[in-house]
């Protein structure tokens, strides 16, 4: 350009600006790299954050396609996978949207999720052809942001942030439940059990529940929880029933809830509820205890302990006041060596003590154990039942205990003392039983059972044997023949006529002013006959007589003559009264009319004449009487004679009924055994 | 002077249009073609920055997820044994790509330092990067054929990734520039004797 400009200086030409002659095709480049930049910014902006997570192994997780979600939606993606320094560990770094960082604060975790084929159902199985990929959940609260996790080995059943009550349940040891165990309310799954945990010297397991809003609201002090899991077979006077729960609580159980009254009490986060074995107990409960506020005790067993466990119900005065929590082994050291001893943790309830007001805690129950230990209360292990023993703890009064005291710095608990173990007896051990049964001899039992039948035999088949029955049968025809004779059943009628006559008449004697009526009567009467004998001549004799008698009339000591009138009235009533009667005669019966005639006569105070008369008649019907009361004995000499022939000559039978009888009484008690044996027939095999 | 685009020859000073085709008409204007080539190169080459460093494309198979880039797809299909297509892969959407970037920059800068020598062989070069360019979108037409034909859903699914579109941009700026070369501008300074 230089010779251009220095031959023609004027004819310049126009100044060749880069911009003048820059070319509107420029724009493409710088949009494209504006684009290009723009691609970049973006691509760098939108890359997230880096953060760790910490998990113990690393399974299925790939650097670059294991991907990070929340709620089922990727947020980020795994970058690297290594190791901690330590080799403890698996380090995962993944890149999380930026969106979400400020969310992942200390509540954040994260687990694998995998295909996994529970109870509940599969889940994850995406992955069998996808990969694993890693959940996360948090609150919905942003929180100081935080790049290190550590990661859950399980997956998480209750994520943070939902809405609803955490509570804690207390499992008994043989229920074993499994996290993510559904929680049911008249059978809707309202929430899920986590993984359950031991706590407490390894006492007791427990379980966190979540229950989701809005069925929190149903968790009152009134709620029970019971184990729905599996099925149960009510036979019962209403037939067969079987109760199946969901098929998946059949499997791998599922907790049952309801409020088993109503206005429960409002209870705090994280009470602790028991979780009842079935649902008849869980609704019994609440007419025996508030829930919680159990007391642990313990009781150290020195000697057998043989049926001891976890679970046996602790009794005092035959009422329930708690159960064995777990029974464990203690060593001391002893002058003797190392000794092992049972433990038994007890949970006492101490609604269950009566001495105790409502509301009482540990330290009540305690100062009352302490004052009952002094009086004698010990802890003690019994069984009952026969053939299935039912063990249980007992809390009772022992007399001429040795003294002890209530230790209430031992370890693991507050000890009561614990008296020694009735030794087993048959009640305890089947073993005896079945040894019982083993000495039975049997073979000797049949052998005489076998005799008997043949002497019985014999015996049946004797002539004489055969004789008896006809001889007492007729013996008793004939006795029958008499007692049913018309004249033999007058005799009593008659007898007791005149008996009660005379009771009248004596009665009316006596209370008519008695002897000295009488002997005024006759003084009376001697009295008028004066004059009559006086006057008549012809009958001096009877003067005599009548004067003489009526001199003894008056000497007799009329209570004497009552006395023995009773006597022999009693001696005839008994002879009447008795059974025996053989044969009575005749002139009984008639001196007993006479004496009626004669009693009625003189109940009118007819004539004093027949009075003699009648004792005569009277007396000489009482001479009678004795031969009578002869005859009778005769009579039943007789009887008896026959019986005692009857009676020597079934000595035999007697000896066979009484054979009989005990053979009878040993196949009952056979039956029985067998009876025992065959409804529980693991009685042989496990000594129960 | 010749009508640059049908070759019709005009008087000098003739008219400001051709007289059969009616192209412009300019004797000794400046020459802005350089500029053109200059500018879709530039183009062309930030194109082609993303297009290697995003994935070419996204494998969705049975649930798992894989994007390449075009480099990652050579070495997977080298280590799959697939040599030749492995080859031909990285000739079309690698070696040509730079070598038609390294052809237009020598062209364009040997015009601009007015280098006289080899001018036939620049121009065969020319040719070539003319004929060749179209080929390079061999690796754009395999994305499109496969993303139509393969939407299997879960089973198989393959979207082009941003690294396609980079590239057929790249090569289309690319082929822009080789259009807007102006080969007599390789005459006009060169030798036209055959060294």
């Amino acid at each position: 350009m230089s010779e251009h400009s220095s031959s023609l200086p004027d004819v310049e030409g126009p100044g060749q600006s880069i911009w003048r002659n820059l070319s509107l095709v420029w724009l493409v480049p710088v949009f494209a790299l504006v684009v290009a930049l723009g691609i970049a910014w973006q691509a760098y902006s939108d890359r997230g954050t880096l953060i760790e997570i910490l998990f113990e192994n690393g399974a299925g997780v790939t650097a670059g396609e294991t991907t990070l979600r929340y709620r089922d939606v990727v947020i980020g993606e795994v970058e690297g996978v290594h190791f901690s320094d330590d080799l403890r560990s698996v380090v995962v770094s993944a890149r999380v949207e930026n969106a979400i960082l400020p969310f992942l604060d200390e509540d954040a975790r994260f687990w694998v999720v995998r295909p996994e084929i529970s109870a509940q159902g599969v889940s994850g199985l995406s992955t069998v052809v996808s990969g694993v990929y890693i959940e996360g959940a948090w609150d919905s609260v942003p929180g100081e942001a935080t790049n290190s996790f550590e990661g859950l080995e399980n997956p998480l059943f209750v994520r943070p942030g939902e809405e609803g009550r955490r509570i804690t349940l207390n499992v008994a040891p043989d229920m074993q439940l499994q996290g993510g165990t559904p929680l049911i309310f008249r059978g809707i799954e309202v929430g899920r059990l986590e993984e359950p945990r031991l706590v407490g010297d390894n006492m007791t397991i427990q379980v966190d529940a979540f229950i989701e809003a809005p069925h929190d609201a149903r968790i009152s002090s009134a709620t029970r929880f019971w184990d729905s899991s599996g099925f149960s077979i009510d036979f019962g006077a209403d037939g067969l029933s079987l109760d199946v729960e969901s098929l998946a609580s059949l499997v791998s159980g599922g907790i049952e809830f309801d409020e088993v009254y109503t206005n429960g009490a409002e209870v705090p986060d994280g009470f602790r509820f028991d979780i009842y074995s079935s649902e008849a107990l869980a609704r019994a409960s609440a007419f025996v205890t508030d829930v919680g506020g159990e007391v642990p005790v313990s009781v150290q067993f020195d000697t057998f302990t043989r049926g001891l466990r976890a679970g046996l119900t602790v009794q005092m005065d035959g009422e329930r006041v708690g159960e064995v929590a777990s029974v464990t082994v203690h060593s001391f050291e002893t002058d003797t060596g190392t000794e092992r001893r049972h433990v038994a943790s007890l949970l006492l309830d101490p609604a269950a003590f009566d001495a105790l007001p409502d509301g009482a805690g540990p330290e009540e129950l305690y100062d009352y154990l302490a004052d009952a230990v002094e009086n004698g209360l010990r802890a003690r292990l019994s069984a009952e039942g026969l053939i299935t023993s039912e063990f249980r703890i007992e809390l009772a009064e022992v007399p001429r205990a040795d003294p002890a005291a209530f230790e209430r710095d031992a370890v693991p608990f507050p000890r009561i003392p614990a008296v020694a173990t009735e030794r087993p007896t048959m009640n305890t051990t089947a073993e005896g039983v079945l040894e019982r049964v083993a000495a039975l001899p049997f073979e000797r039992l049949l052998t005489q059972a076998i005799d008997t039948m043949a002497s019985i035999e014999d015996l049946a088949a004797d002539e004489e044997l055969r004789q008896v029955p006809a001889e007492a049968a007729s013996l008793l025809a004939d006795a029958r023949d008499l007692i049913g004779g018309e004249e033999t059943q007058a005799i009593p009628r008659a007898a007791f006529a005149a008996v009660t006559d005379l009771r009248d008449i004596l009665a009316e004697l006596r209370e008519s002013g008695s002897i000295e009526a009488l002997t005024s009567v006759l003084a009376q009467a001697d009295t008028a006959m004066g004059p009559v004998s006086e006057a008549s001549e012809r009958l001096p004799d009877l003067m005599a007589n009548l004067s003489a008698l009526s001199e003894t009339a008056a000497a007799l000591e009329i209570e004497a003559l009552v006395t023995s009138a009773s006597t022999v009235l009693a001696t005839a009533d008994t002879f009447l009264s008795s059974e025996e009667l053989a044969a009575v005669p005749p002139a009984l019966s008639t001196a007993l009319a006479e004496l009626e005639t004669l009693l009625t006569a003189l109940s009118e105070a007819d004539v004093v004449g027949s009075l003699n008369s009648t004792l005569a008649s009277t007396e000489a019907a009482a001479d009678e009487l004795p031969a009578l009361v002869e005859q009778t004995e005769l009579v039943l000499a007789q009887i008896g004679t026959l019986s005692s022939a009857y009676g020597t000559r079934s000595v035999f039978l007697t000896e066979a009924m009484d054979v009989l009888r005990e053979i009878s009484a040993a196949a009952r008690s056979i039956a029985q055994l067998a009876r025992t044996i065959e409804r529980n027939p693991n009685a042989l095999l496990t000594g129960r | 002077m010749g009508c640059p685009h049908c070759g019709r020859v005009h008087e000098a000073p003739g008219p400001d249009m051709c007289v059969r085709c009616g192209w412009r008409l300019a004797a000794n204007v400046p020459d802005t073609s350089l500029q053109w080539v200059w500018a879709w190169f530039f183009a062309g080459l930030i194109a082609y920055i993303p297009a290697n460093i995003y994935p070419m494309l996204r494998t969705q198979s049975l649930g798992r997820t894989s994007e390449s880039t075009i480099l990652e797809g050579v070495v997977e299909l080298l280590h799959h044994g697939s040599y030749s297509v492995a080859i031909i892969v990285f000739v079309a959407s690698i070696a040509i790509p730079i070598g038609k970037f390294f052809a237009i920059a020598y062209l364009a800068l040997s015009i601009q330092r007015k280098v006289r020598q080899g001018v036939h062989g620049r121009y065969r070069l020319y040719e070539v990067v003319e004929f060749i360019g179209r080929w390079s979108m061999i690796d754009v037409f395999v994305v499109a054929i496969l993303a139509a034909l393969v939407q299997l859903d879960f089973a198989a699914t393959i979207n082009p990734g941003i690294a396609a579109i980079s590239f057929a941009l790249s090569v289309a700026f690319t082929m822009l520039s080789a259009q807007s070369f102006n080969p007599k501008t390789i005459w006009a300074y060169g030798d036209h004797s055959k060294t």
